[in-house]
């Protein structure tokens, strides 16, 4: 029995060996969409156009919702075009979709009674599969820094590596706390098609709906929003790093991992 | 101590009965089977001790443990072996990655003779795999730790009959080490095959609990006599006999004494006689048919308890280790 390892850590491990040649695409596809972006900047920079005022004149909602400050410059252009974009919202609607379909997957798929007949806590498996996407996280925020650096350099231009290093050590606890959020959808919603797709829209709501709260009186109440607390534009172009903001969100990614663990130790298993 | 005691064990989904009163035991070494259609409660009434779903009402326990508290029942997993009759396997991974993992959850001692026995390559992703070399990777899982108890719902669902074979042989051997088993299963044949005692499930509840012997001397013999007169209806239509066919053969089930078998074909010049036990299903059709023969009567829950081990209950052993 010593020689087994943790159950917790033999599903982490088991759920990220099975995601590694998955994300190890997306990663490739996200840094082909970087470097994609990257080459258009030249042109953009040199068409003697003003950018930055073309983008003040959008509504504030609109600036609010894509982290538009500058746009002109290399921190800007990338902010704007890919780090709100991509790593916001995509990566983290696209990590909120797969951690929707863990557990409520394993469950409806029977893989959940194969597992929990062995000698394994509920929690365990909620930790397990929260862990199991944390090398994702971690592969993603590792290689991209190094690509967006090799392809800003590969333009001509310079970037400051201390922010481009932020603006992805800030991007793991958002992450964390989008996975979060799927985890818990995972063990609310049974059927994994809907828990997917719960997880993704009830993110891309909150996102929504800070957006629009931000140029109102109610701008306080967008900090529900995990968006709300990672902000990759003043990272880049102020090189302003809300700790708070990644402190709030770690506290929320424990919080909700710990409610999926509650909620999953009195489930019935009805798959 | 008995493997399995289950008690009163009830289980609704919001207004559907699961089960209700479901109370057995089954004992130290032996095999027990739960008999019954699809939808009767098998399926419902092991995920419930396995603690996949929070029973309504009642409790249980395995191997001593209390199978409703996390805690408990956890510790009682890790001599427990669970095999599903449609296993969830994740398509995607290979055998080995599948085994490899459930290996870390709760050992493998016996995982390479069992993969050896079956004939298993475990390097083939699962997808890939025959819905019976499916069945044999969970298989495999629910034996490879040498569990104490073995809880098989529908186990041999996905095997042919030749790998039906085997694993009825390896289910014999792990008995004959100590094992107790809970097997459900809709085939009647493989229940009196296998087990000492069947409870009959039907929808929800637990109608009877019988030894298989008992089952089978219940369910009487069949008949088929060819005599050199000519046969009379009417002849035959004594108390004892069942389902009569008069043709060339003659053939009935017979559920009476021999002797008055043998008095009654003492009239005839008998050419040709065989005396076969007669199908089990003919025995367990009478659960279905609402009415309940024997001492065990037809009463829902507490047809049975931990003293209700059948005449064909093995002799209890010691614990496997």
């Amino acid at each position: 029995m010593s020689d087994r390892p943790a159950p917790w850590l033999a599903i982490a491990r088991y759920d990220a060996t099975g995601r590694a040649r998955g994300s190890l695409v997306v990663a490739g596809l996200l840094s082909a969409f970087l470097l994609l972006f990257l080459a258009f900047f030249p042109s953009l920079s040199t068409a003697g156009i003003d950018l930055d005022a073309y983008v003040e004149a959008f509504p504030p909602a609109f600036q609010e919702a894509f982290g538009i400050i500058a746009i002109s410059s290399i921190e800007g252009f990338l902010a704007v075009e890919f780090y709100q974009f991509a790593w916001l919202l995509l990566v983290g609607l696209y990590l909120a979709y797969l951690a929707g379909g863990t557990i409520a997957g394993d469950v409806a798929s029977g893989r959940m009674d194969l597992t929990l007949s062995a000698p394994v806590a509920r929690r365990d498996v909620v930790i397990g599969r929260f862990l199991g996407l944390v090398p994702l996280v971690v592969l993603l925020n590792v290689a991209l820094p190094v690509v967006a650096y090799v392809g800003v350099l590969a333009v001509g231009e310079m970037i400051a590596v201390e922010r481009l290093a932020a603006v992805h050590a800030l991007a793991v606890p958002y992450h964390l706390t989008c996975v979060a959020v799927g985890i818990a959808v995972s063990t609310l919603v049974s059927r994994p098609g809907i828990a997917q797709r719960v997880a993704l829209g009830a993110l891309f709501a909150l996102f929504m709906f800070e957006s629009v709260v931000a140029s109102t009186d109610y701008a306080e109440a967008g900090d529900l929003s995990p968006t709300a607390h990672y902000d990759p534009s003043a990272v880049l172009v102020l090189g302003e790093y809300d700790l708070t903001g990644a402190a709030v969100l770690l506290a929320a990614t424990t919080v909700l991992v710990a409610l999926a663990v509650v909620r999953f130790r009195r489930a019935d298993l009805s798959g | 101590m008995p493997a399995i005691e289950c008690r009163d064990l009830t289980k609704y989904y919001g207004d559907v009965r699961g089960i209700e009163d479901v109370s057995f035991a089954v004992e130290d070494g032996e095999v027990f089977g739960f008999l019954g259609p699809n939808g009767a409660g098998k399926t419902t009434a092991i995920r419930t001790l396995l603690g996949f779903l929070s029973p309504t009402s009642g409790g249980a326990t395995l191997l001593g443990r209390d199978a409703t508290d996390p805690v408990e029942s956890r510790r009682a997993r890790e001599r427990i072996g669970y095999l599903p009759g449609d296993p969830g396997l994740d398509r995607d991974r290979t055998a080995a990655a599948f085994l490899d993992h459930q290996a870390a959850l709760r050992g493998e001692s016996s995982r390479d003779e069992l993969v050896d026995r079956f004939g298993l390559d475990e390097s083939r992703r699962i997808a890939d795999l025959s819905r019976g070399n499916r069945q044999k990777v969970a298989l495999v899982a629910a034996f490879m730790h040498d569990p104490d108890l073995l809880l098989l719902d529908e186990p041999t669902s996905g095997l042919d009959p030749l790998l039906q074979e085997e694993f009825a042989a390896l289910v014999r051997e792990r008995v004959d080490d100590g094992a107790s088993v809970l097997l459900s299963s809709h085939v009647l044949g493989e229940v009196a095959a296998l087990c000492d005692r069947v409870g009959v499930l039907r929808e929800g509840h637990l109608v009877a609990v019988e030894s298989v012997s008992d089952l089978r001397s219940r369910g009487g013999k069949q008949v088929r006599v060819r005599v050199a007169e000519e046969v009379d209806r009417a002849d035959f239509e004594v108390r004892g006999i069942m389902n009569l066919r008069v043709g060339e053969t003659v053939s009935f089930t017979w559920t009476g004494e021999y002797d008055a078998l043998i008095d009654l074909l003492s009239g005839y010049t008998v050419l040709d006689l065989d005396v076969v036990d007669a199908p089990l299903e003919e025995a367990f059709m009478t659960f279905y048919d609402g009415d309940v023969p024997g001492p065990t009567g037809s009463g829902s829950g507490g047809t049975s308890g931990p003293d209700a081990a059948g005449s064909g209950a093995v002799d209890s052993r010691g614990e496997g280790r």
